[in-house]
C-alpha cells in the first residue's frame, strides 16, 4: 500500500493516529529504516513470524485507542524463544485487557529486537505558526526531563540536520565516550532528514514522534513510530 | 519570495518624508503631541513639519493647521496623535486629502487603545487599517512610537531626539524596551543609529516587510529586532534567511509561550513550545539570538561598528587579571572560537616590549600585560597583537588605574586599531570595568568605531557572536 491509500484509510476508519504497522511502511518509503516486523492477528501468526524475523522479539498491541503502549502493559521486550512469546502473547492481552479494559485490539506488532545502541528520539509537527519542523534529542524519558532537543524548519538538507543535532547533549554521547565507538551520524541525519520530507511531502500529518530511534556505529532505526493525523 | 517592489518604495517615501503633519500637536510641554514636535525640529530635517489643531495658532514657533486638508506642502507622512477614538475620523480626513492632493504614503498611529485593548479596539484597529490601506496608504503602528532616520531627519518618536549616526538598524515591537536601549547608549554614543522603527501593533507594516526593506538599505550594517510573536513566523524566517546573507540581524525574543495542549499527545507536541522552535529557526536562518538583554544591547552595537572578524581565533589582552580571567572562561566555553597561536616572533616582540612581570601568551591565546604599561604602550602591544596574522579579533580589558589619563589611553587605542587600513581592519572588543567612570575615555573609543563595554563575559559573547555570523555568511556564499 503506498502511504496515500494508508492515509485515506486511517480517515475513513476514524482513527486519529496511524497504526504503526503501517507507520513503518510509510517510513520505508521515506527511506527511514526502522527493525524488521510483522503484524499478526493470532498467536499462531505470531510464533510463525518470529521463526522468521528470528528471536529475540519485541511485542507490542496494535490498538486505535491505546497510544501509549507502555501505560497499559502494551510492551514486552526481549521475548527469547517460542515458549516465551507464547506466554508473552498471553500476557500482553491481559495486561491490556485490565489497565485498558475494552478497547479494540486490531492485532500484535511482532518486531526484531535490537542490540542496545544510543537512544535518541526525532519528531515533528506542521506547527501552526512555522509549518513543518522536526525536533531532534535525547531519546527515552530525558527528552521530557532535560528537555535536550533542537529543533529545524523543514525541508532541511544533511548539513542542517548535522548542526542540529551537534547543538543537543545528545550529540556527545552520539560521537562516543569512554572509549564506546562513535555512531553513525549520517545515518542519524539522514532520518532527521526523512522526517522533515515526511511532514513537508504528506500535508495530513500533525506530529511526528519516533522514539526511541536507536544509533549504531553503522545504522540508525526508528524502534516506536507514533504519527498523529490532522483532523 | 521577495515582496513587490512598490512595498519598498512605499516604506522608502516613510523614511525619506518631504513633508511631515502632526494630526494631535500640542503646545502643552510634556504632551506627547509636544515632544514630539520639539525632537522634530531636533534634527537635521529638510523638510517641512506641520502641526495640526484647531485649537492653536502656533506651536513651538511653527504655523499650526485647523485640519490636515489645509496643510499647504507635500506631506508624505502624518502622525496621528489623538485619542484612539478619534483616530479613525482622522485617518478619514486624511485619505480626503489625498484624493485631493495625491500625497501622504504613510501614517503613524502614536495613540493607544487598539488590538492590544480588546475586542473595540481590535473592531477600531481594523477599521483604521482599512480604511488608509485601501488607499494606498501604508499604516506604522498603532500603539507605537513610529519612526526615525537620522540621515533623513524625519522622527515621529515622542522619546528619542537627535540621535548618534550609524549603522545599526532597530526594529522593535516594544518602544519601551527599544527607547532603553537608545537612551542607555546615547550618552556615552555607544550606538551609531540609522533607522529606528517602533512597530507597536504592527496592523499593516511589520517586521517582515521592514527585515526586508533594510536588508536592501545600503546604511543599515545591522538589524536589531525586538520580538515577542509574530502570526506568520515562517514568513518572517525566510525573510530573515534572505536578509542574512547580506547583512547580520541580531534578535532579542521574549514571550515564552507553550504549544496548546491539543499537541500535547506526542511528546513532540508536549516540548515543542514555540520558543524552542524560534531558536532553531534563528540559527538555521543565520539570525543571532541573544540570550541576555546585555548580550543583545553589546551584539547589536558591536556589529554596527566593528569589521567582522575573518577566522575564529581570538586573543585576550588583558591589564587585570580578575576580568580576564572571567573572559577566558567564557570565551573557551564557545564552541565556534578558537585561542588565536601567535607567531614566535610575536611573542617575542610582546616580550622585548612588555615588563617582565607580564605573562606572554600563557595560557595560549593570553597575555596579562599587568599595570606596568602606559598609554604610549599600549599603542604599540595592541599593534604587535593585531598585526599577527593568526589573529582574527582580538578583546583587550583593563580597569583604567588612576596614574593613566582615560582620554591619552582612549587615543592611543584608537592610534593602534587606526593604524591599519580600513578593510585590514580587525574587530576589537574593549573591555572597561569601570563603566560610565570613565565617561571621556569611552567617548573618544566610540567616537572612533571602537565599542566599549563593562562585563568581560558579555564581551564574551559578543566576540562569539560576531564569529557566528562570519561562519554563517561563509558557509551560505559558498
Amino acid at each position: 500500500m503506498k502511504y496515500e491509500d494508508i492515509i485515506a484509510s486511517c480517515y475513513s476508519n476514524g482513527y486519529g493516529f496511524i497504526p504503526e504497522p503501517d507507520a513503518y511502511k510509510i517510513c520505508a518509503e521515506f527511506a527511514i529504516p526502522h527493525p524488521r516486523f510483522s503484524f499478526v492477528r493470532t498467536k499462531k501468526e505470531g510464533l510463525h513470524a518470529a521463526e522468521e524475523i528470528g528471536y529475540p522479539v519485541v511485542i507490542k498491541i496494535v490498538s486505535p485507542e491505546v497510544i501509549h503502549k507502555s501505560e497499559v502493559g502494551g510492551v514486552i521486550l526481549d521475548l527469547r524463544t517460542p515458549q516465551e512469546l507464547d506466554e508473552g502473547f498471553d500476557r500482553l492481552l491481559k495486561n491490556v485487557r485490565e489497565k485498558a479494559g475494552g478497547v479494540p485490539i486490531s492485532g500484535i506488532l511482532v518486531q526484531q529486537s535490537m542490540s542496545a545502541g544510543v537512544e535518541v528520539a526525532v519528531g515533528g509537527a506542521d506547527n501552526p505558526q512555522f509549518g513543518p519542523v522536526v525536533m531532534f534529542g535525547s531519546g527515552g524519558i530525558l527528552i521530557e526531563v532535560f528537555k535536550d532537543v533542537s529543533f529545524r524548519l523543514a525541508p532541511l538538507d544533511q548539513e542542517e540536520a548535522r548542526r542540529q543535532l551537534e547543538e543537543t547533549m545528545a550529540y556527545e554521547i552520539l560521537k562516543g565516550v569512554r572509549g564506546r565507538p562513535a555512531c553513525d551520524l549520517e545515518a542519524v541525519c539522514q532520518v532527521i532528514v526523512n522526517t522533515g520530507r515526511l511532514l513537508t511531502e504528506i500535508p495530513q500529518l500533525a506530529e511526528i514522534d519516533f522514539n526511541p530511534v536507536q544509533a549504531f556505529p553503522d545504522g540508525c532505526f526508528v524502534l516506536d513510530a507514533r504519527i498523529k493525523l490532522k483532523n | 519570495m521577495q515582496q513587490p517592489e512598490v512595498g519598498h518604495d512605499q516604506l522608502d517615501m516613510l523614511f525619506n518624508a518631504r513633508g511631515v503633519a502632526i494630526i494631535g500637536a500640542s503646545s502643552v510641554p510634556g504632551k506627547p503631541g509636544n515632544q514630539i514636535i520639539l525632537f522634530a525640529l531636533e534634527m537635521d530635517y529638510q523638510g517641512a513639519i506641520y502641526p495640526v489643531n484647531p485649537s492653536a495658532t502656533t506651536i513651538s514657533g511653527l504655523k499650526c493647521y485647523k485640519n490636515i486638508g489645509e496643510v499647504p506642502g507635500l506631506v508624505d507622512l502624518v502622525v496621528v496623535v489623538l485619542p484612539a477614538a478619534a483616530c479613525v475620523d482622522a485617518a478619514k480626513e486624511i485619505v480626503a486629502r489625498k484624493k485631493e492632493k495625491g500625497d501622504v504614503a504613510g501614517v503613524v498611529v502614536v495613540s493607544a487603545g487598539f488590538s492590544e485593548h480588546g475586542a473595540d479596539g481590535r473592531q477600531r484597529e481594523q477599521e483604521l487599517r482599512e480604511i488608509l490601506v485601501a488607499n494606498g496608504i501604508r499604516l506604522v503602528g498603532p500603539n507605537c512610537q513610529g519612526i526615525m532616520d537620522t540621515y533623513s531627519g524625519v522622527n515621529t518618536t515622542f522619546d528619542v531626539g537627535r540621535y548618534p549616526r550609524g549603522g545599526l538598524s532597530f526594529i522593535a515591537q516594544s518602544g519601551a524596551f527599544s527607547v532603553s536601549y537608545l537612551e542607555w547608549a546615547h550618552p556615552l554614543g555607544l550606538v551609531g543609529l540609522n533607522k529606528y522603527v517602533s512597530m507597536g501593533n504592527m496592523a499593516d507594516v511589520n517586521a517582515i516587510e521592514l527585515l526586508r526593506y533594510l536588508g536592501k538599505d545600503e546604511r543599515t550594517r545591522v538589524i536589531a529586532l525586538y520580538l515577542e510573536g509574530i502570526g506568520n513566523a515562517r514568513e518572517l524566517i525566510e525573510a530573515a534567511t534572505e536578509v542574512s546573507k547580506r547583512k547580520p540581524i541580531v534578535a532579542f525574543k521574549a514571550g515564552k509561550t507553550e504549544l496548546g495542549s491539543q499537541a500535547a499527545q506526542t511528546h513532540t507536541g508536549s516540548i515543542a513550545g514555540s520558543d524552542a522552535i524560534y531558536d532553531g529557526a534563528f540559527r538555521q536562518a543565520g539570525v543571532i539570538r541573544a540570550a541576555t538583554v546585555a548580550e543583545f544591547y553589546d551584539t547589536c552595537r558591536a556589529f554596527g561598528k566593528l569589521p567582522r572578524p575573518r577566522g575564529n581565533r581570538i586573543y585576550i589582552l588583558t591589564v587585570v587579571g580578575g576580568p580576564g580571567t572571567i573572559c577566558l572562561d567564557e570565551l573557551s566555553r564557545a564552541k565556534q572560537i578558537r585561542m588565536a597561536q601567535i607567531a614566535e616572533t610575536t611573542k617575542e616582540n610582546l616580550r622585548a616590549t612588555l615588563a617582565p612581570t607580564a605573562t606572554v601568551d600563557r595560557p595560549r591565546g593570553y597575555t596579562d600585560m599587568t599595570g606596568a604599561v602606559n598609554e604610549e604602550l599600549h599603542q604599540e602591544v595592541l599593534k604587535i597583537v593585531l598585526s599577527d596574522p593568526n589573529v582574527d579579533g582580538l578583546i583587550y580589558l583593563t580597569t583604567p588605574p588612576a596614574f593613566l589619563d582615560e582620554r591619552k589611553l582612549a587615543e592611543n587605542l584608537v592610534a593602534a586599531y587606526q593604524s591599519f587600513p580600513e578593510e585590514q581592519r580587525k574587530p576589537v572588543l574593549a573591555v572597561l570595568g569601570y563603566g560610565y567612570a570613565v565617561a571621556e575615555g569611552r567617548k573618544i573609543l566610540e567616537a572612533n568605531g571602537l565599542p566599549t563595554l563593562e562585563y568581560p563575559d558579555v564581551a564574551a559573547k559578543v566576540m562569539a557572536n560576531l564569529v557566528t555570523y562570519s561562519q554563517y555568511q561563509a558557509r551560505v556564499s559558498k
